[in-house]
């Protein structure tokens, strides 16, 4: 068996943690730094990159690379056709089925991409206990965390997302509740606690009851549309305003690439510019009062700037983060609970760094909400316990978690009918009996939906099935009980069986926003065949990083205040302009994903600047011997 | 599609799929080998958290009850655990869910007690159509004064002055809902002290609770038809 780990799969950043010696820990690259974007971006030649790689790319090739591909996961085009406006990557797909994602002549459903950012999170867990000096370092299972308010289509695109990244997904858990779990493991206290989780593209309210270990959710609500990303949609937006004209319709800025169905509203390099920008302003005015929007690249001669300040950027998310407020109240009342029946109020997600948040927050519960962990990561913290919790059998801590929508079937009339109500605790099951209305019929069709709205064509379709099978009876005589059932991860599963007869009925369920088995199989063959792609997209990334090591150990020395008086001591004649030559070829193979390339101008460089470092350490070595008795060494 | 009534499964034993043992049907766990059984019958919410068949019952002691219940059977524990148990896990949990869910609220627990002594059930969501009798007068004079709001509304009235009216036609039908929490709250303690009396007595008391549990379900949608207008008052 392998390793077990908890991921936290974000809309901006996802993080992997695990249990070690029974605290949990996030995982980090050399640099300290435990987010990996979730960005991926395709090559011209087919190669992934994923992560701080990607989103170096969204700046120079926008029109391959996607972010925030959350936002689509389990779901249908016309759900999407708001934030299509400003994606730099095409998206479509036939209305009623599952969003297509088009980059570099390739298509990809949003489990695909997700996929590439859990491989990479799975690749960053095993080097580490490869690191770590252990044997068996494959990771092969996983918890991984979805918002609260996430429906069923969500919730399975995510498993399928495991899946496709060779992932045993051992369970979906809500983000508030991971992060519940984080928060419990230090304070082992009691009482009932708000989670509220603003994060890049969703947000989440859940409503625990902690009593002896156990963390009972008693109501939930959220909106899985409203985050920072949306934040960032209108700072973008303010800005394109301005510019608009000369800029947003230069022909410089037309995209070769794109190859959208959904029509989009500027220049994908000039968005990617200014969203890059407002993101920075955004994180600024959470400590400071004022801060400059400077976008680089506005294709005008002086580029773009402007001054904003923190009142003018609370006035312009006030909207937004009011938006919150419903989602809080309806979750408190469904829990029976008032404003200040509350004991503590937990921030969790990127998007509760902003000042204003905190203040509503502050207000609607009444106390300073707490956010001793760090937003970003206790949520993987969470997973990670969630894991060991699974895997270990320990039983000191449990999660009872609800189903944050009502799960019903369409009736006569298109009217939605309720089997098992939102914020049921899960798993939970319901039953509910059909017949049939013509003689001998042996067919009954059945829709169901999940949502809270009377009519069915409002709520949420998750999927159509035919119960076939049933017995030649009399209209009305057969007696089908389909049980409906939630299990521990917030997924439907459907069985139906007739009565008199006992006969079980055969079900397919067509998802309506979702990848059937068969899809999902294919694409693991086609991630197979891929791999060899992604193994060199790997290779790729790794030759530039050690590119750049070298790059700025050799700036670094060629900066030196010092490097006259080497040269004409130490240096051969025309040494010095072969490091140069060889530090310009080093630098233009790099922008390049010719690996080969850049390892062989690497190793040129490499060489060139042996002597040269050679000479500088010793040099370093005598000046710190100098005046030095040899006792002193 | 009607509410089917509660089927309850003939059998009065359980065979435990691990070690073939007998157990009787409302264990949870095979008393030979303890491991968890299937769920053996759909039936008495009050049996399966180890209560009597009553209607007052300590709200903290049920969620103690279903806090210990919970830590058995959650599927977390049956990761590992052979697929019929994983399934038995499943099945017990989402029992426990809903059993708990019904227990906790009153109105639900009679319910649910009606249905386990037979009794056909106070209607579902949304109520009798017919007005109970005994609120007749209340409904008249309710509908008569909706009515006139309504007028009222559409010819722009003054705001306070509309909701005041609510405010007032609200009145009776809130003092016929707390007589009607009394009384229920009467007859469970009536049905509760008769666990040692003739079925037909009990029955008796079961047939009014019955009949207090529709009245009141009308009355509550009396109120959310008020509640509605309050709000198109704004």
């Amino acid at each position: 068996m392998g390793k077990v780990v908890g991921i936290d799969l974000g809309t901006t950043n996802s993080l992997v943690a695990y249990v070690r010696d029974g605290v949990p820990v996030v995982i980090r690259d050399e640099s300290g730094d435990g987010l990996v974007p979730s960005i991926v971006s395709v090559g011209t030649d087919g190669t992934i990159f994923v992560g701080r790689e990607a989103q170096r790319r969204l700046l120079t090739a926008p029109a391959s690379t996607v972010y925030s591909v959350k936002r689509f996961m389990g779901r249908g085009i016309e759900d999407v056709h708001e934030d299509a406006s400003l994606l730099s990557f095409a998206v479509g797909g036939e209305p009623g089925g599952v969003v297509r994602i088009g980059i570099a002549g390739r298509e990809f459903t949003p489990p695909e991409i997700s996929a590439f950012v859990l491989r990479e999170l799975k690749r960053r867990a095993e080097d580490h206990f490869r690191e770590q000096g252990e044997f068996d370092f494959e990771v092969d299972r996983a918890v991984i965390t979805v918002p609260a308010y996430f429906n069923d289509a969500q919730r399975t695109a995510t498993r399928d997302a495991g899946r496709l990244a060779g992932l045993e997904v051992l369970r979906i858990i809500n983000e508030p509740t991971a992060a519940s779990l984080a928060y419990g493991l230090d304070k082992r206290n009691r009482g009932t606690v708000a989670v509220y989780d603003l994060g890049g593209g969703t947000f989440d309210i859940s409503i625990l009851k902690v009593e002896d270990g156990v963390f009972q959710v008693l109501a939930t609500n959220g909106d899985t549309h409203l985050g920072g990303d949306d934040i960032d949609r209108l700072l973008t937006e303010s800005v394109l305003a301005d510019i608009a004209g000369p800029a947003a319709r230069n022909p410089a800025y037309e995209n070769q690439e794109d190859v959208g169905r959904v029509p989009r509203s500027g220049p994908a390099v000039l968005i990617q510019a200014i969203r890059k920008a407002v993101i920075q302003a955004k994180r600024d005015l959470s400590e400071a009062d004022e801060t400059e929007i400077r976008v680089e690249s506005t294709g005008l001669p002086a580029g773009y700037s402007r001054r904003i300040t923190r009142a003018d950027f609370e006035r312009m998310i006030m909207p937004l983060v009011e938006r919150t407020l419903g989602p809080c109240r309806q979750a408190l009342a469904d829990a029976g609970l008032e404003p200040k029946d509350i004991d503590e109020a937990v921030l969790v997600g990127g998007s509760t760094r902003i000042p204003l948040v905190r203040r509503v927050v502050h207000e609607l519960f009444e106390r300073p909400p707490h956010s001793d962990l760090n937003p970003d990561e206790v949520v993987a913290l969470g997973a990670a316990i969630q894991a060991d919790i699974l895997i270990s059998g320990r039983r000191e801590m449990l999660l009872l978690d609800v189903t944050p929508l009502s799960l019903g079937i369409e009736t006569m009339g298109g009217v939605m009918s309720k089997i098992i109500m939102r914020n049921s605790t899960i798993p939970a099951s319901g039953r509910e009996m059909f017949t049939s209305f013509a003689d001998n019929q042996t067919a009954v069709d059945v829709h169901v939906l999940q949502g809270e709205r009377e009519l069915a064509s409002d709520c949420r379709s998750l999927a159509r099935f035919r119960l076939r099978g049933i017995p030649p009876m009399p209209a009305g005589m057969p007696r089908i009980e389909v049980r409906f059932q939630i299990d521990a991860n917030g997924i439907l599963s459907v069985g139906a069986r007739e009565l008199r007869t006992s006969i079980e009925q055969t079900i397919e369920v067509k998802p309506s926003y979702g990848l059937t088995d068969q899809e999902v199989e294919r694409m693991l063959i086609e991630s197979f065949e891929h791999a060899e792609a992604d193994f060199e997209a790997r290779l790729l990334i790794e030759a530039r990083n050690e590119a750049e090591t070298v790059i700025l150990a050799t700036e670094k020395a060629l900066r030196r205040p010092d490097l006259d008086r080497i040269a004409a001591e130490s240096l051969e004649p025309g040494e010095r302009e072969r490091i140069e030559d060889a530090l310009a070829d080093a630098k233009r193979a790099i922008g390049s994903d010719d690996r080969e390339k850049i390892q062989m101008k690497t190793e040129t460089l490499n060489q060139a600047t042996r002597h040269l470092a050679e000479v500088v350490m010793n040099r370093s070595v005598r000046e710190a011997l100098a005046g030095k008795n040899v006792n002193d060494v | 599609m009607t509410p089917d009534p509660i089927p309850l499964r003939s059998t009065s034993t359980l065979e435990c799929r691990n070690c073939g043992a007998g157990a009787p049907v409302d264990e949870h766990f095979c008393p030979q080998c303890n491991r968890i059984l299937a769920l053996g019958r759909y039936g008495d919410f009050f049996t399966f958290f180890g209560l009597p068949r009553r209607l007052g019952l300590d709200p903290q002691d049920l969620e103690r009850r279903f806090r210990d219940l919970s830590r058995k059977f959650h599927p977390d524990y049956f990761y590992n655990a052979p697929p019929a148990e994983r399934l038995a896990s499943l099945e017990r949990s989402s029992y426990l869910n809903d059993a708990y869910r019904t227990l906790r609220n009153p109105a639900a627990r009679i319910e649910h007690l009606l249905a386990v002594e037979g009794l056909p059930p106070a209607a579902s969501d949304g109520g009798s159509v017919k007005v109970p009798p005994t609120l007749l007068e209340e409904v008249f004079a309710l509908n008569e004064e909706l009515d006139e709001i309504r007028e009222l509304r559409e010819s722009g009235g003054d705001e306070a002055q509309l909701r005041a009216r609510l405010e007032q036609a609200r009145a009776p039908i809130a003092r016929k809902r707390e007589e009607h929490e009394r009384r229920i709250g009467e007859l469970s303690d009536r049905y509760d002290s008769q666990a040692g009396s003739p079925a037909a007595e009990r029955k008796t008391t079961l047939e009014a609770l019955r009949e207090q549990l529709l009245e009141q379900k009308y009355i509550a949608n009396l109120i959310a038809t008020i509640e509605r207008e309050v709000a198109t008052v704004g």
